[in-house]
């Protein structure tokens, strides 16, 4: 019997970095949750999610080797996550664009009808057209930064910015979040 | 300090990530400023807000998908200290290539991973004062996620008794012509049934099949997540004979972690069995 105590991500991306390749296996069960919907408010949609989802662990198992030691792997995955996000919303044409209001209904695909749906979708489905209205960056920044597992120092280097410039950076995409949420609001009480 | 640095501390803040100094500086403000206490308010609601999970979550094909290149990976990949490069990039959906029986085997990998969430589902993070109700809905609404994935399996799990699963999986394995199914079954049960006569079982009628990959393949994945001794053994006796080089990695790993003697010494025979000079 191995470890009784669950393996580090850290250990685990080593392992899998030396050849122990079923390791992924744990990692991906772990992480693939929190990495899906970082993907869906980053992209707005959930095939293209999905994709890139299935994209950076391909390619976190393709470039293994550069995994370092002192490597933190939340850090490594986003960082790789962010770069195949930017590289699918230059290819798709659905990349992310301001959303009527008038069509919330269907930013989600595969929904039930809005009628059907809690109080509580309405705001989910608001956040998601004010996010999809900030700008690439800022929507990158704000969501790093709710990832609880990253310091700001790391969504800065994932960023290539400084800490301070990350933080201040976060904090205007949120006002400015807010802002396009009551606008969304409004328009669809109107 | 002045509104503007206390707010861009804010979200830092109300997640417990500032130092205790700073906190009680901030606090010192925000306690004696209307302005920074409406604001501190509004993040916190859209922080919320952004830390809920989507309303859609992954299709099972994501989970198939990266088990498959996983499994790909594993049946394809040379021992790392020999690789000086990375390989040359291959196209994203590669996997979807592959034939249909590494599709299956990506079905049996998919079992091996419930088990893993099933047998050592990690520790939530514990969450901070502040965002504790977010937090901990995330991992309830994730759990159901794949609560949902798994449902199938556990309820036919849980309705039928040891020697009900025991004598499926004996009479698939006294079938003359065992379909593709059936086989999967098979993996499914090494991975994931809870009685160590089952998965032993499992593996036993594996051999007739030895020749797949998919169950190569399913065999070395699920050997470092069995608990079982006993079984570990049997599997390690079965890559032996199978002559499946790809798990050399899982038993060098097991030939000096397994805690249980009989196991770290069968993966050390094994490993002399299947290193190069035998070939």
């Amino acid at each position: 019997m191995l470890d009784a105590t669950p393996a580090s991500d850290h250990a685990l991306m080593l392992a899998v970095r030396n050849g122990r390749l079923e390791a992924m296996g744990e990692l991906f069960e772990r992480h693939h949750g929190a990495l899906f919907g970082f993907l869906f408010k980053l992209l707005g949609e959930r095939t293209a999610a999905e994709d890139v989802a299935q994209i950076v662990f391909q390619r976190m198992l393709k470039y293994r080797h550069t995994y370092r030691e002192e490597g933190h792997f939340s850090a490594w995955m986003y960082h790789m996550a962010r770069r195949c996000a930017a590289d699918q919303a230059r290819k798709s044409a659905r990349a992310p664009a301001p959303t009527d209001p008038s069509t919330l209904d269907s930013a989600a695909d595969a929904q039930p009808a809005a009628a059907d749906l809690a109080a509580a979708r309405d705001d989910r489905d608001l956040l998601q057209a004010a996010l999809a209205r900030l700008e690439p960056a800022d929507r990158e920044v704000l969501l790093l930064s709710r990832l609880q597992e990253l310091s700001f120092a790391e969504v800065a280097d994932i960023m290539e910015c400084s800490a301070g410039a990350a933080r201040v950076r976060a904090h205007r995409a949120m006002q400015t979040l807010r802002a396009h949420f009551f606008q969304l609001q409004q328009k669809v009480a109107s | 300090m002045k509104c503007e640095a206390v707010q861009e501390r804010m979200m830092e803040w109300m997640d417990g990530r500032v130092p205790p100094d700073l906190a009680n500086e901030l606090k010192a403000h925000v306690d004696a400023c209307p302005g920074c206490q409406a604001e501190l308010a509004a993040t916190q609601r859209f922080a919320r807000l952004l830390d809920r999970p989507p309303a859609v979550s992954p299709t099972p094909e994501l989970r198939k998908g990266v088990y498959a290149m996983i499994a790909e990976e594993m049946a394809g990949a040379p021992a790392p200290a020999r690789r000086a490069e990375p390989r040359p990039a291959r196209p994203a959906w590669a996997w979807l290539r592959l034939p249909a029986v590494q599709a299956l085997a990506a079905c049996a990998l998919v079992a091996a991973g419930y088990l893993a969430g099933l047998r050592r589902a990690p520790a939530p993070t514990p969450p901070t004062a502040a965002s504790a109700p977010a937090t901990q809905q995330d991992v309830a609404e994730i759990r159901a996620q794949i609560g949902q994935l798994v449902g199938y399996t556990l309820e036919q799990q849980e309705h039928a008794s040891a020697d009900q699963r025991l004598e499926t999986v004996l009479t698939t394995a006294a079938e003359p012509k065992p379909n593709q199914n059936a086989i999967d079954s098979l993996i499914t049960a090494l991975a994931m049934d809870p009685s160590v006569n089952v998965r032993l079982s499992a593996v036993q009628a594996l051999y007739a099949h030895a020749d797949q990959p998919i169950v190569r393949t399913a065999v070395a994945v699920s050997l470092p997540r069995e608990s079982s001794p006993l079984v570990q053994l049997a599997m390690i006796d079965f890559l032996t004979a199978a002559r499946d080089r790809s798990a050399i990695p899982v038993l060098t790993k097991l030939s000096t972690t397994a805690d249980d003697p009989s196991v770290k010494e069968a993966a050390g025979r094994a490993l002399a069995q299947l290193e190069p000079a035998h070939f």
